[in-house]
């Protein structure tokens, strides 16, 4: 059957009916959807807008306080005047920002900036304009809060610092609430170094919220339910506050760190790390340029040395090489040599700091007079890996632990390290070096400080910690013989105590407060043999960063043993002409805080 | 031949002769856009509803002009159009790649406009002039369908790359429907059919990411109720909290508190909606109706096969944009940034429009004129 044929305008008007009634049964699809939205489910979507007005707010709660072992407070809340502004109620921010700028005088760039990070922050919450306001500026805002629709004044809190930049390494400091991340609503700041920022969770408490009914202008009616939050936990700190500032102000303008630790637990009274910075003013929102000056200089305030500056440990090192020595038995407890002021070795000259050589020496005579010869020939003897397994046992070479972020682990150098990490294998003359704790070793101020602490107590390596009370992870036991260690303290003693030791200028000669202890002075640069033959260059002649490092660890009193300090002077000259005397300052205020400690413990007994 | 056909009659005897039912079909839905504008804005003017005044003015001016263009002059320079079109696309293409992505405006130093935008008039224009020279009986050849296929899929594809998925996607549906409406056999369309779901995962893989997501998100709008999702959401409580009567001009409280992104523009219908309730969303959707079926009977009286097709492809395409932007707004097609015409806020749609308006009025005013093949 021969179907007749159809013009186009025939095909046209048929196809186009059917695209037309398409287009309407869409449309009434449209219909239904609209039917079902606004009518079938009308009172759902008008709750839902209902919803849409009722807000949640948070409620900010009070950080936890950082005290010091006795009760002292290193961190805690201030009032702070604040002025925020909701962006999305005010209907000209530009006018807004200018009316406040002409009460509270802030700069134009300020002003620019606070508009553009406006613009970035999410419409309906509070953004601070300004905090820390005086209470004259404050108040006036109040008064001209009428027309300033959007804006609020209202009383938050500010962290302050009791030490300020004497204790800012290990507290540690809070961003401002201005910062983008750190306008957290819940929180009025967030940890940011230190322990503010390692106890993070702890210090900034639950905070609560509250369901508020906004009306169409966004603004609060009323408050329908209210969740009261929980503020953050104190922290309690094994940190002396006296003894804290002893050691900040003894370092003074150096660049430098003293750790305070106890000999047995690892308790540490004071890690003070200079330059310093203020806290204070990170949390109120430091400024560019000087945020920038503190990047910028060169003695690093931002660094927390005591833990993050890594150093050659010097003649620091001297007792590890002689345990190792003697452990190995390469040498007997009578080991005696001649120092000539060089060692040769492999067609090459090692000198000893002392020019004309010290004469025949033993283990006691060699660690107080510091003598290098004989532990150069001491380190041949005993080889790298047993010198490297013994500083292991005391902690080189990894982290301690202590809960202040930061923390570098050092290097501890051996066979193996060197194949690892160099295309050459280890050369003897290597070893050599590492006999005075020169060459690839590095440490940090808290593993020395950790070190001397086994050294005093002859027994185990504590796990270092800035929190009272906090558990101490399982002892770490040294398994050294006895009489070694005595020989090793014996010769630790007469660095400060005999005529000849290296730091007898710095003694305290108080019984029972006498203290023993090891210098070092690192050098930084290379002495070639033109300059050691035409006399070599006295340290003040150097340039500041060509100056040798100066160490001090010891420990007090020599019976029973309380304390153990750690001591780099960066660039400082001599361990014994300079870190050893500051050391002593700091630890005569460290064992008289003993004595008074325990006269009034004795006299509460007394009362009770 | 003069470029204005009649030259010896009076501009009042020009203006009479326009359809004005259509333009003031046109008027009362961009009067609903005024209105929209206005209370979007808090009850103001500013700043979108008296643009939005200005721009209704023009655009009726520029369908009057092109009213009373002579058709066979329109006629002739369809495939100049479509060429020149498809040139400033692939210009797009080029500036896109040097300026490493997405592109989709043409900066000519005075004006900036949209290649893609235009490029709707474009294909219907080529595609009525190609079918003007078919006789029925051959419209099925496969000649005849290569060359149509052709026409579509250039610029489809140009588009595609740009990345503009959806108005690829539209211009392939405008095309079709020309091809079908031409009288292309239906054998063809459900090959295409089978053709383009076979061909589904292939073209899955190939999408950005944010179009997978965005589609994704069709599906479960609660999937990311604070992003994504969001705006779909949003827009079904504004709508569905209108109710049969609306919350009044200017009560929405949905607008006014911020709950919704770009409410001048792809989401106006929603304000709309949510203050005009019910009754108001039926009336602009009869507008739209109504406005449509005029198209329909414009068509009808037509003497040309050309000029059939042109009002048929540009009632299509209106339509089209009309029913994707209300089915995403009530969250029945993914946000796919399709404005509502002559209602949302925007100027290079408008003008689209209004050009792709000007010219049915100036087929209609010319309906009894024949073109020959």
């Amino acid at each position: 059957m021969k179907r007749r044929k159809e013009s186009r305008g025939e095909v046209f008007s048929r196809r186009a009916l059917i695209m037309g009634a398409g287009q309407l049964a869409l449309t009434g699809v449209l219909v239904g959807r609209l039917q079902y939205l606004q009518l079938a489910q009308a009172d759902k979507y008008a709750t839902l807008a209902e919803d849409n007005r009722v807000n949640y707010e948070p409620l900010a709660v009070s950080r936890g306080r950082i005290v010091d072992r006795f009760g002292v407070e290193l961190a805690s809340n201030d009032q702070n005047f604040m002025i925020s502004m909701i962006p999305e109620q005010v209907e000209d921010i530009e006018r807004v920002l200018k009316h406040l700028q002409s009460i509270l005088a802030f700069s134009d760039q300020y002003r620019a900036e606070t508009r553009k990070l406006i613009t970035k922050a999410p419409k309906f919450l509070p953004f601070t304009i300004a905090d820390n306001v005086s209470w004259d500026a404050f108040a006036k805002v109040n008064l001209n809060l009428p027309f300033l629709p959007g804006v609020q004044a209202f009383v938050g809190e500010k962290r302050s610092y009791g030490l300020a930049e004497q204790a800012a390494h290990v507290v540690g400091y809070v961003g401002s609430s201005r910062n983008r991340e750190g306008r957290a609503q819940s929180t009025y700041f967030k940890g940011r170094a230190g322990l503010e920022l390692a106890f993070e969770d702890n210090l900034k408490g639950e905070a609560g919220n509250r369901r508020v009914e906004v009306n169409a202008l966004g603004r609060i009616v009323r408050e329908l339910e209210r969740r009261d939050g929980n503020p953050g936990d104190d922290l309690r700190l094994a940190i002396d506050a006296e003894i804290q500032k002893t050691a900040a102000a003894a370092l003074g303008d150096n660049s430098g760190s003293i750790v305070v630790m106890d000999a047995q637990s690892g308790d540490i009274y004071a890690l003070a790390s200079t330059p310093g910075f203020d806290p204070n003013l990170m949390s109120v929102g430091i400024d560019e340029r000087s945020w920038n000056a503190l990047l910028q200089d060169d003695h690093k305030p931002l660094m927390n040395k005591a833990l993050s500056g890594q150093y050659a440990p010097g003649s620091t090192f001297k007792m590890i090489v002689a345990l190792a020595a003697l452990e190995a038995g390469v040498v007997s407890r009578e080991h005696e040599l001649e120092c000539t002021g060089a060692y040769r070795f492999g067609g090459q000259d090692f000198h000893c700091w002392e020019k004309d050589g010290h004469g025949v020496v033993g283990f006691n005579e060699s660690i107080a007079r510091s003598c290098d010869v004989f532990f150069y020939d001491l380190a041949l003897k005993t080889g790298i890996d047993a010198i490297s397994a013994m500083a292991r046992r005391f902690g080189f070479g990894r982290k301690t632990g202590v809960e202040v972020p930061g923390e570098k682990m050092g290097v501890m150098p051996d066979r193996d390290w060197k194949r690892a990490n160099y295309a050459v294998g280890w050369q003897p003359g290597e070893t050599v070096i590492t006999g005075i704790g020169q060459g690839y070793i590095l440490t940090t101020p808290i593993q020395l400080a950790a070190m001397t602490a086994a050294l005093a107590n002859g027994t185990h390596l504590p796990n270092p910690r800035t929190i009272m009370g906090a558990d101490s992870a399982e002892r770490q036991e040294l398994g050294l013989n006895p009489q070694h260690v005595a020989l090793v303290q014996s010769g630790m003693i007469d660095v400060v105590n005999d005529r000849r030791g290296t730091a007898v200028r710095s003694r305290i000669n108080v019984d029972g407060m006498k203290m023993a202890g090891k210098t070092g002075t690192v050098q930084v640069r290379r002495i070639t043999k033109e300059e050691r033959e035409a006399g070599i260059i006295k340290n003040e002649d150097l340039p500041w960063t060509l100056r040798d490092h100066a160490l001090f660890v010891g420990y007090a009193p020599l019976d029973n043993p309380r304390f153990v300090i750690a001591t780099v002077v960066e660039h400082g000259g001599g361990g014994s002409s300079v870190a050893a005397p500051l050391s002593s300052r700091v630890m005569k205020t460290a064992l008289a805080r003993k004595l008074a400690i325990e006269a009034q413990l004795a006299t509460q007994a007394e009362q009770s | 031949m003069s470029f204005y056909s009649a030259r010896t009659t009076s501009w009042q005897d020009r203006l009479l002769a326009v359809n004005w039912l259509v333009i003031g079909l046109f008027l009362a839905i961009g009067l609903v856009g005024v209105v929209a504008q206005y209370s979007v804005a808090g009850e103001s003017f500013a700043p979108w509803a008296w643009r939005h005044v200005l721009r209704l003015v023009v655009a009726v001016g520029v369908m009057i002009l092109i009213a009373n263009l002579s058709l066979r002059t329109v006629y002739r320079s369809a495939y100049v159009v479509y060429a020149v079109l498809a040139l400033a696309l692939v210009a797009v293409e080029v500036a896109g790649s040097i300026n490493m992505g997405a592109q989709r405006w043409l900066d000519l130093g005075v004006v900036k406009f949209q290649p893609s935008e235009l490029m709707r008039i474009g294909i219907v224009l080529a595609l009525a002039r190609y079918y003007q020279g078919v006789e029925a009986s051959h419209v099925s050849r496969l000649r005849h369908i290569i060359v149509p296929l052709l026409i579509i899929c250039i610029p489809a594809f140009l588009v595609f790359r740009q990345p503009d998925l959806g108005t690829a996607i539209l211009l392939v549906v405008i095309g079709f429907s020309i091809l079908f409406l031409a009288g292309v056999s239906v054998r063809y369309f459900m090959l295409a059919g089978i053709g383009l779901a076979a061909s589904f995962p292939i073209v899955w893989t190939r999408l950005q990411n944010y179009q997978q997501n965005r589609i994704l998100t069709f599906f479960e709008p609660e999937r990311d109720p604070l992003g994504a999702g969001y705006h779909i959401i949003q827009s079904k409580i504004g709508i569905g909290s209108g109710g049969l009567m609306g919350k009044g001009l200017g009560d929405g409280t949905q607008s006014r508190l911020n709950f919704l992104p770009e409410k001048h523009t792809d989401f106006i219908f929603t304000i709309f909606a949510e203050e005009t309730g019910f009754v108001g969303s039926l009336i602009l959707i009869g507008l739209f109706v109504a406005l449509l079926i005029s198209l329909f009977f414009v068509a009808r009286e037509l003497k040309t096969h050309f000029g059939r097709l042109l009002v048929a492809g540009f009632g299509v395409s209106l339509f089209l944009y009309f029913f994707v932007n209300l089915a995403m707004v009530m969250g029945l097609a993914p946000v796919v940034g399709v404005p509502l015409p002559f209602v949302s806020y925007g100027g290079t749609s408008l003008l689209t429009f209004s050009i792709a308006m000007g010219l049915i009025l100036c087929v209609d005013r010319q309906a009894s004129l024949d073109l020959g093949r």
